[in-house]
């Protein structure tokens, strides 16, 4: 790959003429060796520099653009080091291979997620009532950390707390209004988050996704998928292993013909995977209606009151632990029916057991929601806003305790009685798909909590940090690296878009229903005496009405965001733009496959 | 700015930065790998550009590439004289190209490289049988490499010269979402 002469001043020319980033980008892009790059790098500045002195520039903005390159450099030094997991990423992607380090890489990018909501809760909502708070007059136990109610009730914990005064320190001084406060916080925060879930989607999609020719399987299997990230010897082996039993495999299908099912053989098959399905929407059915009792006979009893405290504690705590059990167990149930029916390949097996478990917790989750949105919040209980919210806390640490045990039992005593007791069930692997399941259900379950308890990110953030640190070390004592075939970029897109299609979404629509349609409570909160919730925004546009500066604001409130017109219209483009692009991609398909023919003839 | 270091100069490290993806503190990280593997050859002091070569048995022992089975090949792709002696620059040079900030298409660019055994410039059937058995420990039998290399040309071979050009190379690797 060496150029010829006048290419190269082609090159150090073209170089020369760009900004000094683009420049940066292009040497390092280049596929020569340092000496080649590095004498190009002098040429290139050595060409600058006579162009700036006959342009008259000054000598000193080189050495200017020079100094502040290098402080950009130690900025960004600066700035990796603030990442504290990098190294432990790393070590894990070389022991394990990317298939692991995709569910820590979605445990970190979670955590951000939190942290930033945690700082805008915070900043905007909490710290202004921290000045407007009421005393406490309840007294602490520590079976409160548990149960959430108690003492906790009249924190800042949960949104009854919140006054729906304007809060002002100083006489005439800046005033803080706390209504709209609350409400915009929460809605700018929904806001960036689905922005940034949406984009990560389209990127994950745009980068993984070839939609175009067939796939080159065996081309694909055997260039592009080993693993150079992998260090240790033993995973080393693994997947060579892996890669050859893949490979029999594939020959095996080719020299022997397709099987071919008698017909009887087919209905049959077809017949166990129907059975097998209903059975497990049974079971998904079973379970919501389990916790819809239990949750209806939970609110009569807390209505009616308790003999004692202790019975009351206990009994709060029922329903989060019966359905943590039923997270954990059924997902069990699922998978050992997956085993009865013989799935065709691995692969098979492993996505619909993903599916069924996927069913359960959206049906848990809409079943509970449903709950909350209907009964609890039509109940004549003084502020329904803190049940829900006090449910949500404990749903959410009764989870993450359970995610504990589950990794003390699955992986540590698992790992001791394979290497005991019964010598050939070896050492565990690690389970990422149930493991991504439940991230995203403790996600879920912390969105729909915001808006009732504006803390709970703060303490998903403290659990993911040290599910973080568990998951770590239990995988690093008790794991081997994975035996099956995992594809990576695949599965990470599709773990994305599930956070973003079943889960966001349906926060949104939750979060929707309770600001539109239901009557928050009269005695507390930010929002009492209120119709909805949302009729803060109205009441603050008529304040607004009232200050000339601020005319354009509620002219767009009036004319835009509150007339449906404005919608159609958008969604009429947005179709029509879709429309378009669609028809774009079709045309240079056909353009593809013609100049594919092109070359091969 | 910052720590001073005596190693090299700050142009030579301005032209590092420039030409690798690595930051100042990684490539002094690195120089210090470097040196580890033979502290009696390597000296402390880069600048007056010293010739020192590692030989290829002290850099395939390093715990990256120990279990790889590429090594040699990487080694050799890398290296000035393709004999898998390398210097400081060639050691850079690897490094950066398998980092993770370097783009998929340089990556891409050099894994042909090293899929090619015989340096033809092209990936042709013996060097595809010379990838499988080194990435299933020599465990197939002859007739079952030579059925997989032929299916790998078949699918991947664009202009059907019964040979992989790079470009062929690349344009696989464009629809392969996991290649690393």
């Amino acid at each position: 790959f060496l150029l010829g002469f006048d290419a190269e001043e082609d090159l150090v020319g073209s170089l020369a003429s760009m900004s000094t980033n683009e420049r940066i980008k292009a040497i390092q892009k280049m596929p020569e060796t340092m000496r080649k790059k590095r004498e190009i790098r002098n040429k290139v500045l050595r060409e600058i520099t006579k162009k700036s002195r006959h342009r008259g520039a000054q000598c000193t903005q080189g050495t200017q653009g020079v100094s502040f390159r290098r402080f950009g450099n130690t900025l960004s030094e600066y700035f990796h080091q603030l990442q504290p997991w990098h190294k432990t990423l790393k070590i894990i992607g070389a022991e394990f291979g990317t298939s692991v380090l995709s569910y820590f890489v979605f445990l970190k990018w979670l955590l951000n997620l939190n942290i930033f909501s945690f700082l805008m809760n915070f900043g905007f909502i909490t710290v202004p009532q921290f000045l407007a708070a009421e005393p406490n007059n309840l007294s602490f136990t520590g079976l409160e950390l548990l149960t959430g109610a108690g003492y906790f009730q009249q924190t800042v914990l949960y949104y009854g707390f919140y006054t729906n005064a304007t809060i002002s320190k100083v006489e005439n001084g800046p005033s803080y209004n706390m209504q709209p406060a609350y409400i915009f916080t929460v809605g700018i925060y929904f806001v960036i988050c689905f922005l940034i879930l949406l984009f990560s989607v389209a990127r994950f999609f745009s980068r993984n996704f070839k939609l175009t020719k067939a796939v080159s399987v065996n081309a694909n299997k055997l260039l592009c998928t080993w693993d150079f990230n992998i260090t240790n010897e033993k995973a080393v082996k693994l997947q060579q292993k892996n890669l050859l039993t893949q490979i029999k495999e594939d020959l095996a299908e080719v020299n022997k013909e397709v099987l071919n099912f008698s017909v009887k053989e087919r209905v049959g098959r077809i017949a166990t995977h129907l059975l097998a399905w209903v059975v497990s929407l049974a079971t998904a059915v079973a379970a919501c209606a389990g916790v819809y009792f239990l949750s209806i006979n939970n609110l009569k009893l807390f209505m009616k009151g308790y003999s004692n405290d202790l019975q009351r504690q206990t009994a709060m705590l029922v329903l989060p632990v019966i359905v943590s059990l039923l997270n954990t167990l059924i997902p069990f149930f699922f998978s050992w029916l997956g085993h009865l029916e013989k799935f065709q390949t691995p692969g098979q097996h492993i996505y619909v057991t993903i599916i069924r478990n996927i069913i359960l917790k959206i049906s848990i989750v809409g079943i509970l929601c449903y709950y909350w949105l209907n009964i609890v919040a039509t109940s004549e209980s003084q502020c329904w806003e803190t049940l829900v919210g006090q449910d949500i806390y404990r749903l959410v640490l009764v989870d993450f305790i359970f995610c504990l045990l589950g990794s003390f039992f699955g992986e540590f005593l698992r790992r001791i009685i394979g290497t005991t007791v019964c010598m050939n069930l070896g050492l565990p692997e690690f389970d990422i798909g149930r493991n991504v399941l439940d991230l995203i259900y403790a996600q879920t379950l912390t969105w729909i909590g915001i808006l009732f308890s504006p803390l709970l990110p703060g303490i998903q953030m403290i659990a993911f940090l040290i599910v973080l640190f568990v998951k770590k070390v239990s995988l690093m004592r008790n794991c081997q690296p994975p035996r099956k075939v995992w594809r990576t970029a695949q599965m990470t897109t599709s773990f994305v878009f599930l956070l973003f299609c079943p889960s966001f979404l349906g926060v949104l629509s939750v979060i929707g229903v309770t600001v539109w349609r239901l009557k928050p409570s009269e005695e507390c909160g930010p929002f009492r005496g209120l119709p909805s919730m949302y009729a803060a925004v109205d009441e603050w546009i008529q304040i607004l009405e009232s200050y000339t500066v601020s005319k354009w604001v509620v002219w767009i409130y009036h004319n835009l965001i509150s007339s449906e017109l404005f919608f159609f219209i958008i969604s009429a483009v947005v179709l029509i733009v879709t429309y378009l692009y669609w028809q774009i991609i079709q045309a240079r398909k056909t353009m593809t496959k013609l100049l594919h023919n092109q070359i091969t003839n | 700015m910052g720590n001073k270091q005596t190693i090299f100069t700050q142009e030579q490290l301005d032209a590092y930065q420039d030409c690798t993806f690595f930051t100042r503190k990684e490539i002094l990280r690195l120089f210090h790998r470097y040196r580890d593997l033979a502290p009696q050859l390597v000296p402390l002091d880069y600048s007056d550009k010293p010739a020192v070569t590692l030989p290829y048995e002290l850099i395939g022992s390093m715990p990256e590439l120990k279990d790889n089975p590429f090594r040699q090949q990487i080694a050799e792709v890398f290296s000035e004289h393709g004999d898998g002696n390398m210097t400081l620059d060639d050691f850079l040079d690897m490094f950066s190209v398998l980092s993770e900030m370097a783009p998929r298409d340089l990556k891409a660019y050099y894994a042909f490289k090293i899929y090619d055994f015989n340096n033809d410039d092209y990936i042709c059937k013996s060097d595809l049988e010379k990838t499988v058995n080194k990435l299933t420990r020599n465990e197939l039998t002859p007739e079952e490499v030579s059925l997989v290399c032929e299916k790998v040309i078949y699918e991947a071979d664009v202009d059907n010269d019964g040979k992989l050009s790079l470009a062929d190379f690349q344009h696989m690797i464009v629809r392969a979402p996991d290649f690393l």
